[in-house]
């Protein structure tokens, strides 16, 4: 049953690296987002919006 | 070839020696031993009218054994220590050479006599299980059994000069392969006769009406009555059993030629039989038949520990083994001793290595049902057991007066709900957790673990080989720096006692020194400790936002951005946004970086690095633009800040097979740990415990 269940799961696990490899997964990536419609469409497009980064972010 | 035509010296019948290099032949009207001699006929005695062994052979059959045609002249039968008996063919070949042809318990031994040059051990420097030299073999022999043979009945020609009652010592060897060896021990320089086990089908003899005869009774059942009780009782294997139990009365009965013969009444010893005698299960493919129950035990520290037998019979196989002990079961079938070679430690036999696990005395305690040999209540055996899960390979020594007998046998271990189905019987479940040749049961997981492995290091592999990196976008940009720090008036009050990161923080002061504050400690004023009189300044921020061209990113392949820096004594974090100009995808990520150098206790430090990355999935096809937000904090730079941004696609990263590796390794470690714990049940009981030196240390 164990034996069983690990070569499933091995299986998985390495179809899964070989899934990433191929078509350029990476653990861990940060979010995405999509801009509205009528955001690209408006004045200035996207470089008028403001839900891009801002404030402190870290440090000392 | 001429036939010398003769009268029996003692009654006067006609014999004939057909063939020109036989020595004796045996009258077939008074059984007289009639040798020709340089001086004519000389009768050398009677022998008893040979029995019926159940052999598919007889005198006069024809046969080709390895191209070369030979015929059955003579037969002789050879009583055993032990109290068995074995029949001995003798086979004229057509190009001159005489053939012995031995044969016990249905198995077949041609051999022929080799050159007189040989010379062997003396009989009583033999032991068995040893080596045995100078037998000119391609395989080395050991030594299988040796022990005392009668001359008790013959027939027909005989290439030797057979004494009637004489008593003789031999010695049988076995070799790899069925190589087998006689040294005959009757005349002052010892015979030897070398050849090999042989399947009555390779002896070519062409089947005949007595054969058939033979073959359809050895398949057929015997009724007899118990000569104790009058009750009836069952043969199995009429022409094998030797001994038989009562099934009415418990007697052990000894069979000679078909007649029973009262021995003892025995006492039940041991555990109840779980499995009937005729029960039938197919094992190698063959219907096996449960013809004797044997209970045997053997004595550690004072305790008896017991186990069952159960022999199995198919006239077309022969005898096999099954054995229960502890609720655990293994079919065990008969190994060649030439086959095995032994060690203090070790056995090997078909190329495995067995470890010892068990060396005493067994004794049988209970026997039903027919066996193949003269058994008894009370007989032993020194029995060592070595194992290879699943295998066992066991080897029982045994002595009868002066003969001495090795057999070897190789078990197989059986999970209980097999046997159970196989006879259709309900079983008890195993009283011991582990048996000693028990398999460890996922141990196939080892090897779809190599076989995981194998498969993502060579991916990994071929992808740092074969690594497809390429630069889409790179360029530097110097950013606009902030006001210098604004003076406080409250030094205090304007340095934090502490850091978020619980590092110490560095200050840079308007002197060219450096604060130092450690989490928790006082500040220290490098490079020149002492004290500071003025206003600490107060980190300043700063930060700018800018927007790339757009470039292109290529499908199906991951992206690397790097971001490097002149940051010193601070940090710059970065913000970055890829941003799909066609469908309005946003990809963000973050890259902060910091360096931070310093000299604490006499030593100086340094952490962070001036160039960060950040790895992201790959993106849509397409043409993207990149929008960063530099922020920095007390930029104390030699110049203005530089941030140069670096996109890189199809980059190898070492973190994905790791991660794979990791997690298809967690169940095999955890069945490696739990494969230990099994190993150290196993060997629990064993006088040769690798693990107890460990235990009793702890």
């Amino acid at each position: 049953m164990l034996t069983k269940f690990y070569l499933l799961f091995g299986g998985a696990v390495v179809a899964a690296y070989l899934a990433a490899a191929a078509l350029g997964w990476e653990v861990g990536s940060p979010q995405r987002q999509m801009l509205p419609a009528d955001v690209r469409n408006s004045p200035g497009g996207y470089r008028s919006f403001h839900f891009w980064h801002a404030g402190y972010r870290g440090g000392k | 070839m001429s036939t010398v035509q003769a009268n029996c010296p003692a009654c006067g019948a006609e014999v004939l020696f057909k063939k020109g290099s036989s020595v004796v032949v045996v009258c077939s009207y008074c059984n007289s031993v009639v040798a020709r001699t340089d001086r004519g006929l000389e009768d050398l005695g009677r022998v008893a009218e040979v029995t019926d062994s159940g052999s598919p052979l007889e005198v006069g059959l024809r046969g080709v054994y390895r191209g070369t045609a030979f015929e059955l002249t003579g037969r002789a039968q050879l009583g055993h220590a032990a109290g068995g008996m074995w029949d001995e063919w003798y086979a004229a070949f057509a190009d001159g050479r005489w053939g012995w042809l031995a044969e016990a318990q249905g198995r077949f031994y041609m051999s022929f006599q080799a050159p007189a040059s040989v010379h062997v051990p003396p009989f009583e420097e033999l032991n068995v299980s040893a080596p045995v030299p100078g037998i000119p073999v391609a395989v080395p022999l050991v030594v299988a059994e040796k022990g005392d043979a009668r001359m008790v009945a013959a027939e027909g020609e005989i290439p030797y000069k057979l004494i009637p009652g004489e008593s003789y010592q031999y010695a049988d060897l076995s070799g790899a392969g069925g190589v087998f060896a006689t040294i005959d021990y009757s005349e002052e320089a010892a015979l030897v006769f070398v050849g090999r086990e042989v399947e009555f089908e390779e002896l070519g003899i062409a089947a005949t009406e007595r054969t058939r005869e033979r073959e359809a009774r050895k398949v057929a059942s015997a009724q007899l009555s118990c000569p104790n009780c009058g009750g009836p009782l069952e043969l199995r294997a009429p022409d094998a059993a030797e001994r038989v139990t009562c099934p009415n009365c418990g007697s052990l009965l000894d069979i000679n030629q078909g007649k029973l013969r009262y021995l003892t009444t025995l006492k039940f010893v041991g555990f109840k039989f779980d499995i009937p005698l005729g029960a039938v299960a197919e094992f190698e493919g063959q219907k096996m038949t449960v013809i004797g129950q044997m209970t045997r035990s053997v004595e550690f520290e004072g305790t008896r520990y017991f186990w069952q037998e159960y022999l199995l019979y198919n006239p077309a196989v022969g005898f096999r083994w099954l054995v229960q002990s502890d609720g655990h079961w293994s079919y065990v079938r008969p190994v060649p001793p030439g086959e095995v070679t032994d060690g203090d430690k070790y056995a090997r036999f078909g190329g495995r290595r067995f470890k010892k696990f068990q060396d005493a005395t067994a004794r049988v305690e209970y026997v039903a049902g027919e066996f193949y040999w003269k058994v008894e209540a009370g007989e032993q055996a020194r029995a060592v057991d070595y194992v290879n899960a699943p295998g066992m390979l066991s080897k029982e020594t045994s002595s009868f007066g002066g003969s001495q007998e090795v057999n070897w046998s190789h078990g197989t271990y059986m999970p209980v709900r097999d046997v159970a189905k196989m006879f259709g019987v309900e079983l008890p479940r195993p009283t011991a957790p582990v048996a000693p040749n028990q398999p460890f049961p996922h141990k196939r997981v080892y090897k779809y673990w190599a076989l995981f492995l194998l498969v993502a290091l060579l991916a990994s592999l071929a992808a740092t080989l074969f690594d497809a990196r390429r630069k889409i976008f790179e360029q530097t940009f110097v950013l606009q720096p902030q006001p210098t720090s604004t003076p406080t008036p409250d030094a205090a009050a304007a340095t934090p006692a502490t850091t978020t990161t619980g590092r110490p923080r560095v200050i840079r002061l308007p002197d060219g020194r450096t604060v130092t504050i450690p989490p928790g400690g006082a500040p220290v004023i490098s490079p020149s400790p002492g004290t500071f009189t003025g206003t600490i300044p107060t980190p300043v921020e700063g930060g700018q936002v800018i927007f790339t061209d757009a470039f292109e990113i290529a499908p199906r392949q991951n992206l690397r951005v790097t971001a490097e820096t002149n940051v010193d004594q601070s940090y710059m974090f970065v913000g970055g946004d890829f941003i799909n100009e066609e469908t309005g995808l946003v990809q963000q990520f973050d890259i902060p970086v910091e360096f931070y150098s310093g000299v604490e206790g006499g030593e100086s430090w340094t952490e962070g690095k001036k160039e960060e990355d950040v790895y992201i999935s790959a993106l849509p096809g397409g043409r993207y633009t990149m929008r960063l937000e530099a922020q920095w904090e007390d930029w104390k730079g030699p110049s203005e800040p530089r941030l140069t941004v670096r996109v890189e696609q199809g980059v190898a990263r070492g973190l994905n097979p790791a991660l794979a590796l990791i997690a298809i390794s967690v169940i095999p470690l955890l069945v490696a740990f739990r494969h230990f714990s099994f190993e150290r049940k196993r060997w629990a009981d064993s006088a040769f415990n690798p693990y107890e030196s460990s235990d009793s240390s702890e």
